[in-house]
């Protein structure tokens, strides 16, 4: 009894000294096209050419945001949501993104919210 | 040894004693034994070496719960001559959320989560018992409710977050976890109507889940008893917690014998259990496993308390027309509202940032205040930081998050003042969902913005095991209270 007590105490202790997940692994992803090419062949149909937005495309003007806000909405549409089960912002557009995906259309959410904003920002 | 070949030693054999020690007996052993707290609090201190700084310069925290106050124990850990103030109306702001949990399942009392600021706060840091109302970044200064003005160099932001009950129609109140909370509780925490997310609410919802118990021991029929469990659109504290509770639930029914009589249905806003796919994948074995249903994109809008009614918003996309440019069909969101008789809801309510930080120059259109999500400084005002709930980062609302961000936080806003030009330390999204799954049953999951299983050990994370029941209930609330509020761990 006193054997497993010990065994389990030396766990905690482990797991303390492991710094429990500090490192996780990170692998590289390689992308078809650049966030610009991107942004030119799919993005730009709907959301204009310079990120003004399209009303009859129901698409919103993406010029004004900051690097911060277009990486959380990118996330929503990539990763399906901020949390466990929590509903996306973006439905119909995760929908779209997941299309654009198996076509090839992917793209590094912060690169792609960088080039959002370099190329289009109207406040910077 | 490898200390991965040590633990899987060691898990081998506890395996292999699993049969002639109950759960139960390592539990009642562990609780009257204070070695596994000892072994960590020295263990922890020992990882604590870290080279003071000389800078200067006067920090205020705002709020001053494990975020704010895990960071103040780190800067002054840090710094040799620490200025630093902390500004938190509440004496009893810090607890151990986590708990509620378990509160809420009956494993654990009030008394188990709650913490004084005054008994963990370093001895260094200023502590003014007040509340901010409002941001003046421009100037580097908060007024306090008394109209005082308090001037920073540098401010953390670690207010916490607001449960917006009132956006439920048909409920009151906007709370804290552990503040004033009689507003709600005119209608929560009674009549089948119940939620763990304030303390105060968890104990109710322990005896929410006896009177369940008690009414299906006498329901005859053919109709089964309805128990709902809700999960809002909002980003909300420790995603894990609204399934928590429902497997508690379950477990409690099926420990009465009633389990038969009641269904246990699970109401997301979402279209998922869990953003990363193995996790989710184990989930939904497990909701099977237990005869669970569920329904997803069914969000809670509206409770009739009287009558026992739940108005859910149910959404779904429908094919429109085919869009040239898009070379798809474009989908149009549609939604309708459905009428669920209960008799015990459980309600995650929805989340949001305070008015008061939200709608200052350091907040934002969706009220979060606004980080570098890696460096955790402020985007526009760059001696400002932010971390814990009220930071605008994705899933990363739970104090697993807070035990990474507040090292990274601290070693940058030292950058900041040693007028470094890039800062050193970044934060990759780490966090986890100790999921209870049963008492005595823990699925460890672990896991970043890459949404990947970042597991600690090598097991296979998607198992449920008791050892980390044994972590969950024994081993965490000493990390953070020993380890995390001193600032070392």
């Amino acid at each position: 009894m006193k054997k497993v007590i010990l065994i389990v105490s030396s766990i905690f202790a482990l797991m303390a000294l492991s710094g429990c997940g500090d490192s996780p692994k990170s692998k590289t992803v390689t992308y078809k096209y650049t966030p610009a090419e991107v942004y030119k062949e799919t993005c730009a149909h709907c959301h204009g050419d310079k990120g003004e937005g399209k009303v009859e495309k129901k698409a919103p003007a993406i010029n004004k945001k900051i690097v911060q806000e277009l990486e959380m909405d990118l996330f929503d549409i990539k990763k399906g949501g901020l949390g466990q089960s929590t509903a996306t912002e973006h439905e119909v557009m995760e929908h779209n993104m997941q299309k654009l995906t198996d076509k090839g259309y992917d793209y590094d959410i912060n690169a792609m919210a960088n080039y959002i904003f370099n190329a289009f920002n109207i406040n910077k | 040894m490898k200390s991965d070949k040590i633990i899987e030693e060691v898990l081998s054999e506890i395996e292999k004693h699993e049969g002639k020690m109950s759960r139960r007996d390592a539990m009642k052993f562990l609780a009257a034994s204070p070695i596994a707290a000892s072994v960590l609090a020295s263990s922890i201190s020992t990882t604590d070496a870290q080279a003071s700084s000389n800078v200067t310069g006067k920090i205020v925290i705002v709020g001053g719960g494990l975020a704010g106050v895990s960071t103040a124990a780190k800067l002054c850990n840090s710094l040799s001559n620490p200025n630093v103030t902390i500004i938190e109306p509440n004496p009893n702001s810090i607890s151990y959320q986590p708990g509620q949990t378990l509160i809420g399942g009956g494993v654990w009392q009030k008394s188990d989560i709650e913490y004084k600021i005054e008994d963990h706060l370093p001895k260094e840091v200023k502590w003014i018992k007040d509340s901010v109302v409002s941001f003046d970044p421009e100037n580097n200064k908060v007024k306090l409710s008394k109209g005082e003005e308090i001037t920073y160099d540098y401010l953390v932001v670690a207010t916490g977050l607001m449960l917006n009950y009132g956006a439920i129609k048909g409920l009151e109140g906007e709370i804290t976890s552990s503040g004033d909370n009689a507003v709600v509780r005119q209608k929560v925490g009674k009549n089948g109507v119940y939620s763990i997310y304030f303390a105060d609410g968890a104990v109710d919802t322990y005896k929410g889940i006896q009177e369940l118990i008690e009414k299906a021991k006498v329901h005859n029929g053919p109709e089964k008893l309805q128990a709902y469990f809700t999960d809002p659109n909002t980003p909300i504290k420790c995603g894990g917690a609204p399934k928590k509770i429902m497997y508690l639930t379950h477990d409690r029914l099926v420990k009465a014998g009633v389990r038969d009589k009641v269904d246990l249905i699970f109401c997301p806003s979402g279209s998922k259990m869990f953003g990363v796919p193995e996790y989710h994948e184990a989930i939904l074995a497990q909701f099977k496993a237990r005869g669970f249903k569920w329904e997803y994109k069914t969000n809670l809008v509206a409770i009739d308390t009287e009558k026992k009614i739940a108005t859910f918003q149910k959404n779904w996309l429908e094919k429109g027309e085919y869009d040239e440019d898009l070379k798809e069909y474009t989908m149009v969101p549609m939604f309708k509202d459905v009428e669920r008789k209960y008799d015990f809801i459980h309600i995650t309510p929805p989340q949001k940032a305070s008015d008061i930080v939200g709608k200052s120059p350091i907040g934002s259109s969706k009220g979060w205040v606004p980080v570098v999500q890696e460096t955790l400084q402020h985007v526009k005002y760059k001696n400002v930081f932010s971390l814990g709930d009220i930071a605008a980062l994705p899933m990363g609302k739970t104090g697993g998050s807070i035990r990474k961000q507040y090292g990274v936080l601290a070693d940058n806003l030292i950058a900041v003042m040693e007028k470094k030009e890039k800062l050193p330390s970044a934060y990759h999204g780490y966090t986890v969902c100790p999921l209870i799954t049963s008492i005595g049953t823990v699925m460890l999951a672990e896991f970043d913005w890459t949404s990947k299983p970042t597991p600690s050990f090598p097991l296979d994370p998607t198992q449920e095991r008791w050892i980390w029941w044994l972590l969950k209930v024994y081993a965490l609330k000493p990390m953070t209270i020993y380890g995390m509020l001193a600032g070392r761990a």
